[in-house]
């Protein structure tokens, strides 16, 4: 017979990562004690006696929550938030296996330790609130990191791996929101001259810091109600809400000055500075937000 | 001059190759270093986070290079036009040399056709350089699936901008036609390529004014061309199947030798070159067809030749006839044609 022995590296590690990588191994452990213990003491249903949709719904909520608990187990790093949602999806989880349980085996009257079990399902379902109420505070503070980089609506799928900012289709989008708010507003795009070459001549690494340090100066010189995208390659594009055309010329001229000020770091230790060129033209129009910014990449 | 003698004229000028002699290759063949193009994708895959398997064999072959190719599609939206920055003039010895000791757009492009087997090797460029204007034109080498066609295209489209951007020392503008219906999302294509961009056309071409097509740069001149047209590096002559089938085909325009007699050039059994061409997910006729439909385009679209001397020209006796062929090639009526 093999022993169980805990490595000597687990003894001193802090509880809530003993927490966190032995979470699936105990939450297994409870759902099967649970199932061996009907299996035991309980009696089995004659089929008969099932109440089919009862199995079904019952047995296919605790399958859903379990999948819940999976996906924001996988999705989130660990800390309160997580801690909170994770409790609460499981003591459901567990409500709930107990519940579909007693569907198939039928337990001694005097036995109420499983009634007691499935109270677990509305604690889990106040430690969930919790969390989600921990999480909308936290969501607060992450939105404020991504001011600037996104507004209203959220796509990830837009987003860019070099420069963390949205694409062309995410500010057509914008544009078209604007429009309908009816006010006025300007597009900038912004794009370096001869940002080719120095990819050809510096390599792709130099290019995407080049780029990175690009969108950041930006980020730092915008307003913070104005929205900044990569509209692909060098080119960038801003949205300047609520803007005239004498604002969004004095704002432009901005922030070419601050890129033309950057300085890229070449390969070999050189330090390049790149012409910038910028293209303005007011929201409102009649041509659709993708023509509108082909326009200003043209004019650019 | 008759269409034939034009084509005639235009073949050795890099609308097709001269007969080296050479067999062509085929899209099974093992004929690529792996260290050429396999090295530059393995650099590409890195800095992108993609993960690529190293071929392990030194030589391989057109299939392997897609296959190479086709996850980095997903290395995001810009992948194509990134990685075809590198693409040119890139390290593949002689003929890389020859592109750069060239000191013209023409001759540039001239060595790039000619050159292809090496630089090149899925795509074909041909170019016709007539008295308005220079077009490229990308054909099939030896056959590309349909999903990564696209890619394909838009990777060696970039990789010829960008080596001319770079070469004539700022962006020279190039009208793009391609052979597909337009994206969802046009930015990347405008960005790295020009907001002149045509979608929905028959053929797969870049196209400049010959008054733009007149470029020069400073070059060193070296012994490069010479020393492939000695045959230094044969695969550079080496044409792929399908590409070397089109130059065949472009000969003998409005009289396509049947695929018996080309079967026996090649000294096979008709049923070997057809099971050959399957292999190549085409068959005979598409070949024909395909070629004839892009010398129709042309002479309809950049050339504006009337329907009834281009169906002349094709060797069709009738006018009613060609309408219907082209019908069939294109999915449109001559009439309404224009290149874009």
């Amino acid at each position: 017979m093999t022993r169980l022995i805990l490595p000597a590296s687990l003894a001193n590690r802090p509880l809530n990562l003993l927490v966190r990588d032995f979470f699936y191994p105990a939450l297994a452990l409870v759902l099967s004690a649970l199932t061996l213990a009907f299996a035991t003491l309980g009696e089995f249903k004659a089929l008969a006696e099932w109440h089919w949709t009862d199995v079904l719904a019952e047995g296919g909520m605790a399958l859903m929550v379990g999948v819940w608990l999976v996906y924001v187990r996988g999705s989130r790093p660990a800390g309160r938030v997580t801690t909170w949602l994770t409790l609460g999806l499981a003591a459901m989880l567990v409500g709930e296996w107990v519940d579909a349980l007693d569907e198939v085996w039928r337990l001694p009257k005097a036995m109420v330790w499983d009634n007691a079990l499935e109270a677990l399902t509305p604690l889990g379902m106040l430690a969930l609130t919790v969390g989600l109420h921990f999480w909308r505070q936290e969501q607060r503070v992450l939105s404020r990191q991504l001011a600037q980089r996104e507004r209203f609506t959220r796509d990830h799928r837009a987003v860019d791996r070099v420069t963390q900012l949205a694409d062309a289709g995410y500010m057509a989008e914008q544009i078209q929101l604007e429009r309908g708010l009816g006010r006025a507003g300007c597009v900038l795009m912004l794009g370096f001259d001869g940002f080719d070459r120095l990819t050809r001549e510096q390599g792709l690494q130099a290019a995407d810091r080049a780029l990175e340090a690009a969108s950041l100066t930006l980020l730092l010189n915008l307003r913070p109600q104005d929205l900044l995208c990569r509209y692909a390659g060098d080119r960038f594009v801003v949205l300047l809400p609520d803007c005239n055309a004498a604002e969004g010329e004095r704002l432009a001229d901005e922030l070419k000055a601050a890129l033309a000020q950057l300085n890229f770091n070449g390969r070999d230790g050189q330090r390049l500075r790149l012409p910038v060129r910028a293209a303005l033209r007011a929201t409102a129009g009649t041509q659709s937000p993708e023509q509108l910014l082909l326009d200003l990449l043209q004019a650019l | 001059m008759t269409l034939q003698a034009q084509l005639d004229a235009l073949l050795p000028l890099g609308l097709g190759a001269s007969n080296t002699g050479l067999p062509p290759y085929e899209i099974d063949t093992a004929c690529l270093p792996a260290a050429d193009h396999a090295a530059l994708l393995a650099e590409f895959a890195h800095h992108r986070g993609v993960a690529l398997a190293w071929p392990e064999q030194a030589l391989i072959s057109p299939r392997e290079l897609i296959t190479l190719l086709a996850p980095l599609r997903e290395a995001g939206a810009d992948s194509a036009f990134a990685l075809g920055q590198l693409l040119l003039p890139g390290h593949y010895g002689l003929a890389s040399q020859a592109l750069l000791q060239a000191g013209s757009l023409a001759d540039m492009l001239q060595c790039l056709c000619r050159h292809a087997g090496r630089l090149t090797p899925l795509l074909t460029p041909r170019l016709l350089i007539d008295e308005q204007e220079l077009i490229l034109v990308w054909t099939d080498a030896c056959g590309l699936p349909a999903g990564l066609r696209g890619f394909i295209v838009d990777l060696h489209m970039s990789a010829v901008a960008s080596l001319c951007a770079w070469r004539a020392g700022r962006r020279l503008p190039w009208r793009f036609s391609f052979d597909r219906t337009a994206p969802r999302d046009r930015a990347q294509h405008a960005v790295h390529l020009g907001t002149a961009l045509h979608f929905g056309c028959q053929v797969d071409a870049m196209r400049l004014t010959r008054a733009e097509a007149d470029v020069r740069w400073a070059a060193t001149p070296g012994m490069a061309s010479t020393a492939l047209a000695r045959h230094a590096d044969p695969q550079a002559l080496r044409r792929g199947l399908l590409a070397s089938l089109g130059d065949r085909l472009l000969r003998q325009l409005a009289e396509p030798p049947s695929l018996e007699v080309l079967a026996a050039e090649l000294g096979v059994s008709p049923a070997t070159f057809k099971r050959r061409l399957a292999r190549h997910g085409t068959h005979y006729q598409a070949e024909v067809d395909r070629v004839r439909a892009h010398v129709a385009v042309y002479l309809l679209g950049p050339r504006g030749q009337g329907r009834d001397t281009v169906a002349q020209a094709l060797g069709y006796f009738d006018g009613a006839n060609f309408r219907r062929s082209f019908k069939r090639w294109t999915g449109m009526a001559p009439g309404a044609w224009a290149l874009g």
